[in-house]
């Protein structure tokens, strides 16, 4: 079973193919601020969220700042889902 | 928006004349059928994001068929969504100091792109019963250092290639008889629009390109790398897992990372860019190496 973490990891490598100044981003870094993370890419990054949480995005239903840092991705995409 | 940008000058005289002449009323000129052909492709076979691979010639023929009707809903859908981008850019500019010159023309444009986004959207809900929604726009356009020249270009550069990639597509589906009747007389009209609008584009892309070059030669390189992304971006709006799920196919992303690493695919792309690359080898924009 993949943990977070590998998942934060496989972003962080998806970023640094991209975008080496940010290779080091940290959990509470600004993404888009930071343009780790460009307008051209943002859909490859959602088809990773989407293989890496296992859960279908709306790109109509997506919030902006449910993708601002690394930790807000975690606590949206990679929570632990508790069930009844 | 444009203040340091130079007035473009264009001799527009033949378009404008073209556009005239080749007036028709959309809303009135096709004739929709209530419903198409289920036995036949409602896109070309080679030129769904299958063709050329193991995948496509795995899959049964039925499936086979309901993948071309997905991918024909897609790639109409991603027509209705660029027009809609392009348009909004374009009215922002009619009028304008830096377009006076080329205002008579883009009320024609306005209008033919109008009336191609709705043929299209047409064609979606009514045979489809959907639109495939947009990418998701990250962030609005904020300053990205280039000059204003510069971040006019990128704005026509970026219609001109979207223009371009739409019109291979369109001028071979034209004259596939394989194709239900609506199929090849929408290709076939937009394709006799377009050759317009992609003469326009050039002309008005190799204007701000030569600002550009004179005053900010500095922002070239980021040009170069922008445009590069930017082809790399259309060709992969293309493969759209929500059509291989729609059609039934297993593992829709991980097919389409396959999809996007196979070589038959990466060869149908030189033949999608190959216009493109050369317009863009022409004007120092790309490395001569890349042109197939």
């Amino acid at each position: 079973m993949t943990t977070t973490t590998d998942k934060i990891a496989a972003i962080k490598a998806f970023i640094a193919q991209r975008n080496p100044e940010a290779a080091d981003v940290t959990l509470d870094d600004d993404l888009i601020e930071m343009r780790a993370v460009d307008s051209l890419a943002f859909v490859e990054f959602l088809f990773l969220l989407e293989e890496l949480s296992g859960e279908s995005i709306d790109p109509e239903e997506i919030d902006v700042e449910d993708f601002r840092t690394l930790q807000r991705i975690s606590d949206r995409f990679f929570a632990e889902k508790v069930s009844a | 928006m444009t203040a340091t940008v130079q007035p473009v000058s264009l001799e527009l005289a033949r378009l404008e004349s073209m556009a005239e002449s080749d007036y028709y009323n959309p809303y009135t000129m096709f004739e929709w059928p209530d419903t198409l052909e289920l036995d036949k492709p409602w896109m070309s076979e080679d030129l769904v994001t299958l063709a050329g691979t193991e995948f496509w010639d795995e899959l049964p023929r039925e499936q086979q068929l309901a993948l071309t009707r997905h991918e024909a809903v897609n790639f109409f859908s991603l027509n209705v969504h660029g027009i809609r981008e392009l348009l909004s850019e374009v009215v922002l500019r009619i009028h304008t100091k830096t377009y006076a010159d080329a205002s008579e023309f883009l009320h024609h444009f306005i209008g033919e792109e109008n009336e191609h986004m709705w043929f299209f959207s047409a064609f979606c809900l009514r045979y489809g019963k959907k639109i495939y929604p947009a990418a998701p726009n990250l962030t609005p356009a904020t300053d990205d250092g280039l000059s204003k020249a510069a971040s006019e270009l990128v704005i026509f550069a970026r219609i001109l290639m979207f223009e371009e990639i739409v019109d291979y597509f369109n001028a071979h589906m034209a004259t596939d008889t394989s194709l239900p009747k609506i199929a090849q007389d929408i290709n076939r009209i937009h394709h006799q629009d377009e050759s317009r609008h992609v003469a326009f584009g050039r002309t008005i892309f190799t204007q701000l390109l030569q600002q550009v070059k004179e005053k900010n030669p500095e922002d070239i390189p980021r040009l170069v790398t922008y445009l590069d992304a930017y082809l790399d971006y259309s060709i992969r709006s293309l493969y759209n897992p929500a059509v291989y799920r729609d059609a039934g196919l297993n593992s829709p992303l991980e097919l389409r990372r396959q999809l996007l690493e196979h070589p038959a695919r990466a060869e149908a792309h030189d033949r999608i860019l190959k216009r493109t690359r050369k317009f863009l080898a022409r004007n120092g924009l790309i490395a001569q190496e890349a042109v197939a």
